[in-house]
């Protein structure tokens, strides 16, 4: 199984869900293969899963999917139980474990190539829906409930180290032009603007 | 803080501000999200605010730095604004100040200056609502973060 083509199922999924991605292949992927006004496409590892848990705080009633990686759920483990103790129902976690820091174009291993489990990690931190998958199918069969239904849920793809995204134009929308998209989208369909949106 | 439009709050408990959780958690206006990392506080504030709150981030001084990584790269990055409430354990007016604490609180002024975080030191309550609004305009104004710092009578 490799990133693309679980993105390539999500993608048709997605219709005013509030994505949330860090720093990793699957940022161009999901980028090349969805232009979902409600994309976040954060710039580095470590912030997407708090960033999605703050936005499902404030928008109960819409859903959050956030798109993570190994290294990323690493680099903030803490996370995972702040995340578990907040009484969230609206979001879904995608981590896209290869084992790998593909970043570094050596293939240098991360943790979860060792002794690292992150399903098991997530469930220590209280979170309940914690599952791993291996296979297309067993991911399809996990990704529409954990899409669509009501509790927080926590997807550890084992995917293939892949090098797609390489071959894939990078976003061309910066950070603070992606945010504004992102707020206009929620004006669009909540109605209401954050505050630090002013007059000018 | 509820007057200035503050309705979310991310934290991290401490020692010298910890009076206003029991508050704030009694009165409906807020929506409070306890973290266990600074890191993790800021991070959820950005998500919040980007979703429609106006958002406060509790912490004491040793927080920034646990948190600068998120600061920088997320919300100072995405240009989202945030009330950091610092309790400045450790400074040079922290009334319960010691050797555990001095250090990190001595660096905690020039940890700000350096990541270009603009703020200001409260040594009392003196204007406080005033002071809490004019932070909330200013943070709204910049599209970054601002911190207040409290030390002084506040640290008692």
């Amino acid at each position: 199984m490799n990133r693309y083509e679980c993105l390539q199922f999500l993608a048709p999924l997605i219709t005013d869900h509030l994505i949330v991605t860090s720093q990793s292949g699957q940022r161009i992927e999901w980028g090349s293969l969805s232009k979902h006004d409600g994309n976040l496409l954060l710039g580095e590892m470590g912030a997407a899963l708090n960033v999605g848990a703050g936005l499902a705080m404030a928008l109960p009633h819409r859903k959050v999917v956030v798109l993570e990686s190994d290294g990323s759920v690493l680099l903030a483990l803490s996370s995972l139980a702040t995340v578990a103790n907040l009484g969230i129902s609206n979001l879904a976690v995608f981590v896209f474990d290869n084992g790998t820091y593909s970043g570094t174009r050596i293939s240098e291993a991360t943790a979860t190539r060792g002794k690292t489990d992150l399903e098991q990690v997530a469930k220590g931190a209280g979170i309940e829906r914690s599952v791993t998958v291996r296979e297309l199918k067993s991911f399809k069969e996990q990704a529409v409930p954990a899409i669509e239904g009501k509790t927080l849920s926590f997807i550890v793809c084992k995917v293939q180290e892949s090098l797609i995204h390489r071959d894939i134009p990078r976003p061309d929308v910066d950070l603070p032009e992606n945010k504004y998209r992102f707020v206009r989208y929620l004006q669009q369909t909540e109605g209401k603007l954050p505050s630090f949106i002013g007059r000018g | 803080m509820g007057e200035a439009g503050i309705d979310f709050m991310s934290y991290l408990p401490e020692s010298r501000l910890s009076q206003i959780l029991p508050l704030m958690r009694n009165d409906p206006r807020f929506m409070l999200a306890p973290a266990a990392s600074e890191a993790d506080a800021v991070s959820l504030a950005v998500g919040a605010t980007l979703g429609g709150k106006q958002t406060a981030c509790y912490m004491e001084s040793t927080g920034i730095y646990v948190s600068s990584y998120q600061l920088v790269v997320v919300a100072l990055h995405l240009r989202v604004p945030i009330l950091l409430l610092v309790g400045h354990l450790g400074g040079f007016d922290d009334q319960r100040n010691s050797f555990l604490y001095s250090l990190p609180g001595r660096r905690l002024i020039p940890q700000l200056k350096a990541l270009d975080i603009e703020h200001s030191v409260l040594h009392n309550g003196e204007n406080l609502e005033t002071n809490i609004k004019t932070a909330v305009r200013t943070m709204n104004a910049l599209r970054e973060p601002v911190a207040l710092v409290f030390t002084g009578d506040f640290t008692v």
